[in-house]
Order: C-alpha cells, then sequence, then structure tokens
C-alpha cells in the first residue's frame, strides 16, 4: 500500500531531532526544547490517528478509544503490543511496554561531560540515565497526547523510565481540566 | 450529479467548501450544508437503533429537499464530510464508495506537515483531488 521506511531511519530521524532542539536551538533551556519536541509529537499524533482511524466504525466510548490506542494505535507505531494497562477507574490509566522499542538503542556515553573529568572510571548514576532518555520521551508522550486529543479526550501524559527497558505511560483525564504533564514544570 | 461537498470539523467551523454547479447558487449550497449539521448532531445523539447502528460512520441521507438530496458521514475525529446531490435516485452503496474515497483524500490532505488542524484545507491536490471524485461519481455504477 504505502512506501516503506528502515526502523533505523526513524531512529535517525528521532534521536537527531532530539539532540538537535536540546543541543542546538534551546541548548540553555531544557524545557523549552521538551516542550516543543511534545507539539512536534502531538501534531504527529494528531494527523496519524486520522489515518489509523479510517477504516473502523466510530468508538462507543473513551473506554474503547483507550483501547484502540493501547492495541491497534501502539501496534502501528511500536511493532509491538503494551504488556500492561492498569487503571484506577478514576481518570488515570498506566500503559506498560516491557521493551519500549525506541529506548531499546539508548547508549549511556561514559565519556559525555556531565561526569567529573576526575574519574577514572565514571559510574552511571541512575539519575544521570534518567536525563539522558528522558528527553527521548516527550516525543512518543505528545503522539499519544495528539491522537487522544483528536479522539476528543484530552488527557495529560507522562513517562515513567525507572527501569529502562520496561515504559510507563501515565494518562491523566482529570475532571475536564488540562493538566500539564508532570514531566515539565510550571 | 453532486451539488457540493464539504468538510466541517468538529467544533463545527468550515474545513472547506466546494461547489460544482455553474450556476451562482454557492451561497444556497452553504446554507444547505450548515442546516446538515445540526442533524447529523440530532442523529448522533439521539440514535434510531431500527435504521442505523450506533457506531456506523455512515450517516445515510440527512434529509431529502424537492431539488437536493443530503448524505452525511461522521469520522472518529468527529470530523463530518457532507455531500449534497441533485440526483434523486443515488444508490446507497454509491454513496458509500464515495465517502470511502473522500475520506481517504482527506486523511492524505491533514496528514500533510504545513496543514494546521482547523484551519481550512488550502492544498491543491486536494481539490483536483475532489473534483477527480466527484467527476468519477455516477449513480448508475457501482464505483
Amino acid at each position: 500500500m504505502g512506501r516503506e521506511v528502515a526502523e533505523s531511519c526513524i531512529d535517525g530521524v528521532i534521536i537527531e531531532m532530539v539532540s538537535a532542539y536540546c543541543n542546538r536551538f534551546y541548548g540553555s533551556k531544557p524545557e523549552l526544547a521538551a516542550r516543543r519536541i511534545e507539539a512536534i509529537g502531538y501534531q504527529v499524533g494528531h494527523q496519524l490517528i486520522e489515518r489509523y482511524t479510517m477504516e473502523r466504525p466510530r468508538f462507543s466510548d473513551h473506554l474503547e478509544a483507550i483501547k484502540f490506542i493501547c492495541k491497534d494505535f501502539w501496534s502501528e507505531l511500536f511493532k509491538k503490543h503494551i504488556d500492561n494497562l492498569k487503571t484506577n477507574h478514576r481518570g488515570t490509566f498506566v500503559l506498560q511496554d516491557n521493551k519500549f522499542r525506541w529506548l531499546t538503542r539508548v547508549s549511556i556515553d561514559p565519556s559525555s561531560e556531565n561526569l567529573e573529568a576526575s574519574q577514572d572510571s565514571p559510574v552511571l548514576t541512575p539519575e544521570h540515565k534518567v536525563e539522558v532518555t528522558s528527553m527521548h520521551l516527550y516525543f512518543p508522550c505528545g503522539i499519544i497526547r495528539g491522537a487522544l486529543s483528536n479522539l476528543g479526550i484530552p488527557c495529560a501524559v507522562s513517562a515513567d523510565i525507572s527501569n529502562l527497558p520496561a515504559c510507563k505511560l501515565h494518562l491523566d483525564f482529570g475532571d475536564n481540566k488540562n493538566f500539564p504533564p508532570r514531566m515539565l514544570p510550571e | 450529479m453532486i451539488a457540493s461537498v464539504a468538510v466541517v470539523g468538529h467544533q463545527n467551523n468550515p474545513l472547506y467548501l466546494q461547489s460544482f454547479t455553474e450556476a451562482d447558487d454557492a451561497l444556497k449550497l452553504h446554507h444547505i450544508v450548515h442546516c446538515s449539521l445540526d442533524v447529523i448532531d440530532e442523529r448522533v445523539n439521539n440514535p434510531k437503533k431500527s435504521v442505523l447502528t450506533l457506531n456506523e460512520s455512515f450517516l445515510g441521507l440527512l434529509y431529502p429537499t424537492e431539488s437536493y438530496k443530503v448524505y452525511g458521514y461522521l469520522t472518529n475525529t468527529k470530523v463530518k464530510f457532507l455531500m449534497v446531490t441533485t440526483d434523486l435516485n443515488v444508490k446507497d452503496a454509491d454513496v458509500r464508495s464515495f465517502f470511502r474515497r473522500f475520506h481517504a483524500a482527506y486523511v492524505d490532505a491533514v496528514s500533510n506537515p504545513f496543514h494546521v488542524p482547523g484551519k481550512k484545507i488550502a492544498s491543491r491536490t486536494f481539490a483536483k483531488r475532489m473534483s477527480g471524485i466527484v467527476k468519477g461519481f455516477s449513480p448508475g455504477t457501482n464505483g
């Protein structure tokens, strides 16, 4: 049907986009870089959901739309299913993917400038790992947020990567208020 | 003969409005499209289970006047497609396949990264494709 692109090209574009926004465009303002990347993801999600819901009948309620995101949309984007879906039945959903495809190849460079020069064998702290990979998560969070908002369900999406390569996305539907995502500063 | 097609966003904002008649009654067609929006809202909020299933995208004949028939289609993203035709004996199947092609052209137009969601569709390719789809719609064939 459509033309195909190698997965490594997608990885390359995303890595370069994150690096360009963090290091070049908004080098001194990581919060702005994060917002820009999330906004790009929002537009992509917005447009993708049009294409992926084209063949389907309309959803009868929010729960069906979320199930669609977890199953069909997720497998179109990441070529695999979500491993776990939890909800507290009060407007929060947690999507867990045990091997998040876009993060499986992220390597932490031990010789980066963040570590002190005096250390001979730098120890990678978990905080450092989280810092490096969190920028890469704004884009997928934006995609999910854009997709849900185009289906008429505004929400806030934040990610939790305490144990890579597993990734948990928190969807927060609130009470008709658009809470800012937890990852971004106020 | 299709008189006009329209795409209306989920806040009832017009995204695309095109008439295909030579006569200068564009305003009348806009008015018909506008009135049909109310019918769509009614259909969606009070579904008549005997006529349509709750979740179908194709809404069918919205209302007939003596010279026009208006058909509607609602996507998952709450975007409405409307088609006004002067032909009085169109087959349901033809209209369905028309809307399928319409939807495909719309998705391609919206996937354009330069298109701002919520603003009017300004793509010339979309306009050309729509004219092609409208020309290809003829009630005798099952396209």
